[in-house]
């Protein structure tokens, strides 16, 4: 075992979980092209061949060095944060943080964009700590307006309007409000 | 030439129109560059509809000078925010950030301006020069093999940069090269791994992608930092480097010059691979190789002059085979098709003032980032002042305008941040980001030309190598390949105790 540890298995495990999955969908397609020997699966099952090598590959260096990097390696990030600072509130915060941009949009097709933005851009400040409710709708109100001038009234960007009502009217009253400003000048 | 370069000057500003598209497309095209979450392609998927109005010259020409520009511009962010603003501007991430946390971002936008000026305008004037002669040694030199093998080389090169070990570093690669088989397949229009998503069957969008493992990844990295108290915020600087500074590194711009160029003048590999291999070839002349990735200046330029020295040659495969080098100029070749033109061979035959007009434009433009540029910087570097928790905000908003513009689907802006989530988890483990990004717009590329390849040589190893471009480059990417897993192995370059 060496110095493999717990999170290294674990990493191995998602890695070859990515790559089982991967491999038993490739039958899904599995079907000769006339023109081309190898098919349609003969490239990523390559790459997914080549991939458990690199794993293996890998599983064999955390084993003789752990997680530390290479000597003379370049573009190495310091992305991860010490064990030690890591408190309950704060690892809540951070998924709270991950989740929340998801959870915005999967809202865009149905709430559309021009009610779903206000709120996830307050959630994300107050999340990063701002905590003074001014500033959160100050800052919220600026960023929107600032969004809305330049891509809907300058563009003319299309974006999501929603499909259920009553933001589907919000977003409609947006663009007859867009049309008018934009007739104007 | 010079007949051919003052007539396409004075189209160029002799037209109130013209002259107003080439100072919007050159403003455009740096700030849209240079603003966090949104890139060159957001500004040139919004305006693509509006050319249908243009003269085609002068929607050509637009879309030309915001390559150029842009691909300046987005070295500002890989700088400032370790956010690249396109793929070609990944490598400069990697030397210009931690050059902004020593509070030497000054100095790494100054070189990028100097350098992305100098690269740029030795392209265009090479592209003036040479396009004819290029694009016919193209044609009869580089098919299908040879592209496959530079892809080959880039992918060896690039698992050797980023990444804690040489291991994460060609996993993050084959990963990207996973998420590109996503969508039809190039040879038989096949579903791959849809997953009974039909928006999935197009593949996934590398604009998404690109901005979920660049910029919302980063938005995460430094939100958890915040979380645990760990941010610093960027030190603000203005102090541009000196002549003696760039001198120094002649041979490193020189040399990015005719890789960037190299790779720009073939079809489908443009400026990203370019950077990569201008970064690359740094690092491997270098006699201070542990230095790179550290904040050492000739990173940021050997990226910058590369990138920018692409933008000319890319042109070339588009305007004279019709093949488009990268995203940008597959826009371009749309904007032809609305004025019921395509770009090839008989486009310098039928409209050569076209043509001398967008070379003209991008003479220009690569100037006026020298002078513009240095203006911009010190304006832009003003956004260092700026909380973080009012900019992530607008970050992760341009983004997702960003990523739901190209296509309209809202699919798009869930992978964002999927891909912003992964990207985030994979960096804090030590994978390659750049890596990933690289694999997933070289993927398909190299899948098509793979099986191009070897149709062309009925699947004959032999044949295959017997070609002296592809021997060269598979070799070339072997020797990286090996160089690389003999440092992996090597006690010397393993520290013996655990970080």
């Amino acid at each position: 075992m060496g110095k493999l540890t717990k999170l290294h298995i674990f990493e191995a495990a998602i890695w070859a979980s990515f790559v089982a999955i991967f491999f038993a969908f490739s039958f899904e397609f599995d079907r000769e092209i006339e023109i081309y020997k190898f098919g349609a699966t003969g490239w990523p099952r390559a790459v997914l061949i080549v991939l458990v090598i690199v794993l293996l590959g890998n599983l064999w260096h955390q084993s003789q060095h752990g997680s530390a990097a290479q000597v003379g390696r370049v573009g190495i990030t310091d992305d991860d944060v010490d064990v030690a600072d890591k408190t309950a509130g704060s690892i809540a915060t951070i998924v709270t943080f991950l989740l929340l941009p998801i959870v915005y949009a999967w809202s865009l097709k149905p709430v559309g964009f021009y009610s779903a933005t206000p709120f996830f851009i307050a959630f994300v400040i107050m999340l990063l700590g701002e905590r003074r409710l001014k500033q959160v709708c100050g800052i919220t109100a600026l960023i929107y307006g600032l969004l809305i001038g330049l891509f809907m009234l300058i563009l003319n960007a299309p974006l999501p309007q929603g499909t259920v009502s009553p933001f589907y009217d919000f977003s409609g009253f947006m663009l007859r409000m867009s049309n008018q400003l934009q007739s104007m000048f | 030439m010079f007949d051919n370069f003052i007539a396409g000057t004075t189209a160029l500003f002799g037209d109130p129109v013209s002259i107003a598209i080439f100072i919007f497309g050159v403003l455009g095209g740096m700030l849209f560059g240079a603003i966090p979450g949104v890139s060159m392609l957001t500004l040139a998927a919004i305006l693509l509809p509006f050319t249908a109005g243009l003269e085609p010259a002068q929607g050509v020409m637009l879309f030309a000078v915001i390559y150029c520009t842009g691909t300046y511009g987005g070295a500002i962010t890989a700088i400032l925010f370790n956010i690249p603003g396109a793929p070609e501007n990944a490598p400069t991430a990697f030397d210009g950030y931690p050059m902004t946390k020593k509070g030497m971002a000054g100095k790494a936008v100054g070189a990028a301006v100097l350098c992305s000026a100098i690269g740029g305008t030795a392209s265009a004037l090479l592209m003036m020069t040479a396009t004819e002669p290029l694009a016919q040694w193209a044609i009869s030199n580089i098919g299908p093999p040879e592209i496959f093998a530079l892809v080959f080389f880039g992918l060896a090169v690039a698992s050797s940069v980023g990444g804690n070990t040489i291991w994460k570093g060609w996993m993050s690669v084959l990963l990207g090269l996973m998420i590109a088989t996503i969508g039809q397949d190039p040879v038989g229009g096949i579903n791959r791994y849809n997953f009974g998503l039909s928006d999935l069957a197009a593949g996934i969008a590398f604009v998404p992608a690109i901005l979920g493992f660049f910029a919302v990844s980063e938005i995460f990295v430094q939100a958890e930092k915040k979380a645990f108290g760990k941010y610093n915020a960027p030190k603000l600087s203005v102090d541009f480097p000196s002549f003696a500074e760039l001198w120094a590194h002649k041979i490193a711009v020189v040399r990015s010059i005719i890789v960037g160029f190299f790779c720009g003048i073939l079809p489908g590999i443009g400026a990203t691979l370019a950077a990569f291999m201008g970064y690359g070839e740094a690092v491997r002349w270098s006699k201070e190789k542990e230095k790179f990735g550290t904040g050492k200046l000739e990173g940021v330029i050997s990226s910058e002059t590369a990138n920018n020295a692409a933008t000319g040659a890319a042109m070339i495969p588009l305007l004279a085979l019709g093949l488009p080098g990268g995203a940008l100029t597959a826009i371009m070749v749309a904007v032809f098709q609305f004025h019921d033109m395509e770009p090839g061979p008989l486009v310098f035959y039928n409209s050569p003032e076209l043509i001398w007009v967008v070379f003209a434009a991008m003479f220009y433009a690569n100037v006026s980032i020298l002078f513009i540029g240095l203006i911009e910087t010190k304006t832009i570097m003003q956004l260092l002042r700026i909380p973080f928790h009012y900019l992530a905000p607008m970050i992760l908003m341009l983004a997702s305008i960003g990523a739901y513009i190209g296509r309209g689907l809202v699919l798009d802006v869930v992978v964002m941040f999927g891909a912003g989530i992964v990207g985030f988890l994979l960096r804090r483990s030590g994978y390659s980001i750049a890596g990933i990004v690289l694999g997933i717009i070289l993927g398909k590329i190299g899948e098509q030309n793979f099986a191009q390849g070897m149709q062309m040589v009925h699947y004959d190893l032999v044949t295959y190598m017997s070609r002296p471009i592809c021997f060269i480059l598979i070799v070339a990417g072997a020797i990286t390949l090996a160089t690389s897993i003999y440092k992996a192995l090597s006690p010397s370059n393993n520290p013996q105790k655990q970080a």
